[in-house]
């Protein structure tokens, strides 16, 4: 499905601290499955999760997204976007559609409910509100945290943001799901509890992306394929048998 | 189903209860916001209205009134001027009108005396104005004592008060007849304070006045637009001294609002980040401050005008008083009516609104400018 051919990202070109985060990977992510990047930090994880969810472009290399489908455009031969040409407002759609991303210190809208935050990626679709409204209550009702609906985020535990996390980022129906160190801030029986979620979303279609340094992931009998990173390269990959 | 409305309405929503976060910011934004708009549309109203007031009242007014000049200052001018003027081609009507300002020591005020053309007022009999009737604290049939040129008493019955509508021009005035006013003056026989004129087409107005001139140079025609653009003065001179104090109140706010509104706290920043992260385009983010911006200045406008509405044509302008109404001592107590002037209120609209919204949208524009993975780096 998301396709890394000679990826390359690096920073602050020319100056005096310019490094490359990511040199020079080429990767398969499937579609249907589970992929975990797995590296200590500074690896180049988080990068290659920014590139391969259309959050940056590469500095050289092409990115290419399969079976994907917005609102405004289509594949080109064979359904094959490639998304490492396009311009930011075509990404954007893309990064809308295509992708739900779980952040590490999990990125919630301080002062709002978790049901405000769960319908966030949704309210700029020009969908109607009562629709995205009933797809959030279904999705908190799914992580069992409806009782926290009108509660604000600032009042939630870890594991329930966590969760809230995970609502948002399927609130617009995404192909593949991105998340970034997930477990970092969640304690043994919260992060086998996430792997669970993660399991059910990968059995309902879901293409799923995660970086982690946490072998509670990364050791999962439920990762389809682990790779191996460090200094920015791929220095390895495992594929369940 | 997905239409640009729904996008508007959901970032609406969202910009309320965003904005709801920050409660004691916007809410004391909002206030400070309010009253500026508030002194400055009740000043807008006032002066309008006043204005619009006193043209009203001011279309009865002679079409030209002539005064004699000495040495630059008006005197009285003799009777028999009007013979000559009456002769004039185009002039139906002169009338030598009697009238003149008495300082009551009693009370401290000003009063204006009128001795009326048509001799409605007979002898030791006044007509009196709604504010002269309050500070003598008088009513129809009782007596109020005058002091002569001479300190003698002069005593004439209340025969009547005028109507309070006519309280904006008439609260201080005297209406009395002509021998009890030149006997209060001691003033000669044959004199008059001025003439008034009345001119069949306004067109031959200022042929006329230089007639006038020509014939008496030492006296002075004043045409009834002459009259009218002094009282716009004078009401534009008072609006002026209020502009210039609301100036500093509106100025002391602009900084504060411009701080607020431009500075972006890094919590303001950290979510345009998530937003961008999780699919706001740049152009969401600034429609989402955009409302922000708008919903806290189109509050402010709407309330400050509504609230300068009721201040100005409810409580006839109670804050203003001192400043505007001009009066030391008899305040006119009148009830204005309602008259709106739709372009210095656009003006007020572009003015409020436009900036505070401008300056919500320009900082926001920077930070949403910002890569969308700043979210996976915080």
């Amino acid at each position: 499905m998301i396709e890394l051919k000679g990826v390359t990202k690096g920073f602050n070109a020319g100056r005096p601290n310019q490094f490359t985060a990511v040199d020079d990977v080429s990767l398969t992510v499937e579609a249907g499955r589970l992929t975990v990047l797995k590296g200590p930090s500074g690896s180049g994880k988080t990068t290659l999760l920014s590139l391969t969810g259309c959050m940056a472009r590469p500095t050289s290399g092409r990115i290419f997204l399969r079976g994907v489908r917005t609102l405004s455009m289509t594949g080109g031969e064979g359904d094959v976007f490639e998304v490492s040409s396009l311009p930011e407002r075509f990404l954007t759609e893309i990064r809308r559609t295509a992708f739900g991303f779980i952040f590490q210190h999990f990125s919630l809208v301080k002062g709002i409910t978790a049901i405000e935050n769960v319908m966030l990626p949704a309210y700029p679709t020009g969908e109607g509100h009562a629709s995205f409204k009933k797809r959030a209550d279904r999705l908190m009702d799914m992580f069992g945290i409806t009782r926290h609906a009108d509660a604000r985020v600032d009042w939630l535990s870890g594991g329930e943001l966590q969760r809230v996390a995970i609502a948002r980022a399927l609130i617009n129906n995404p192909t593949a799901v991105i998340a970034d160190e997930p477990t970092a801030h969640l304690d043994s029986r919260l992060s086998r509890e996430f792997m669970e979620i993660v399991g059910r979303l990968r059995d309902e279609g879901k293409t799923v992306l995660i970086a982690s340094h946490d072998p509670i992931v990364y050791d999962s009998p439920l990762a389809d394929t682990v790779v191996e990173m460090r200094d920015g390269r791929v220095t390895g990959t495992r594929k369940k048998s | 189903m997905k239409t640009p409305i729904n996008r508007h309405m959901n970032i609406l929503e969202f910009a309320l209860s965003s904005l709801l976060r920050r409660k004691a910011r916007n809410l004391s934004l909002l206030g400070v916001y309010t009253l500026v708009v508030f002194a400055i549309a009740s000043l807008i109203f006032f002066v309008h209205a006043l204005k619009r007031e006193a043209a009203l009242l001011l279309k009865d007014a002679p079409d030209i009134v002539v005064q004699k000049m000495v040495a630059g200052r008006h005197d009285l001018i003799p009777v028999g001027y009007g013979k000559a003027i009456g002769e004039i081609r185009g002039v139906s009507k002169v009338t030598p009108r009697l009238w003149g300002y008495y300082y009551d020591p009693v009370i401290g005020a000003n009063y204006t005396l009128l001795v009326p053309d048509d001799g409605r007022v007979t002898p030791d009999n006044i007509i009196i104005g709604s504010g002269v009737a309050r500070t003598q604290r008088v009513n129809a049939g009782d007596l109020i004592a005058f002091r002569t040129y001479n300190r003698l008493p002069l005593l004439l019955t209340v025969k009547d008060i005028l109507p309070s509508e006519s309280e904006i021009v008439a609260s201080d005035l005297v209406v009395m007849s002509a021998p009890d006013f030149k006997s209060m003056f001691n003033m000669p026989e044959g004199l008059a304070t001025d003439l008034a004129l009345t001119v069949a087409n306004p067109r031959e107005l200022s042929t006329i006045a230089a007639k006038v001139a020509e014939m008496y140079p030492d006296t002075r025609p004043i045409m009834k637009d002459e009259i009218l653009r002094t009282y716009d003065a004078i009401f534009d001179w008072r609006g002026g001294m209020m502009v210039v104090m609301l100036s500093v109140a509106a100025l002391s706010f602009i900084i504060v609002a411009w701080d607020k509104a431009t500075g972006l706290s890094a919590e303001e920043r950290r979510e345009i980040g998530i937003l961008k992260s999780i699919g706001w385009e740049t152009s969401d983010v600034l429609v989402l401050k955009f409302w922000e911006g708008a919903a806290v200045s189109l509050t402010a406008f709407l309330s400050g005008v509504a609230l300068a509405y009721v201040h100005i044509f409810f409580f006839s302008a109670t804050f203003f008083e001192h400043a505007l109404k001009g009066w030391s001592v008899l305040y006119p107590q009148f009830r204005l009516t309602p008259a709106i002037d739709a372009y210095q209120l656009s003006v007020l609209f572009f003015l409020s609104v436009m900036p505070y919204t401008a300056a919500t949208i320009l900082p926001a524009w920077l930070s949403a400018t910002a890569d969308p993975d700043s979210a996976m780096r915080s």
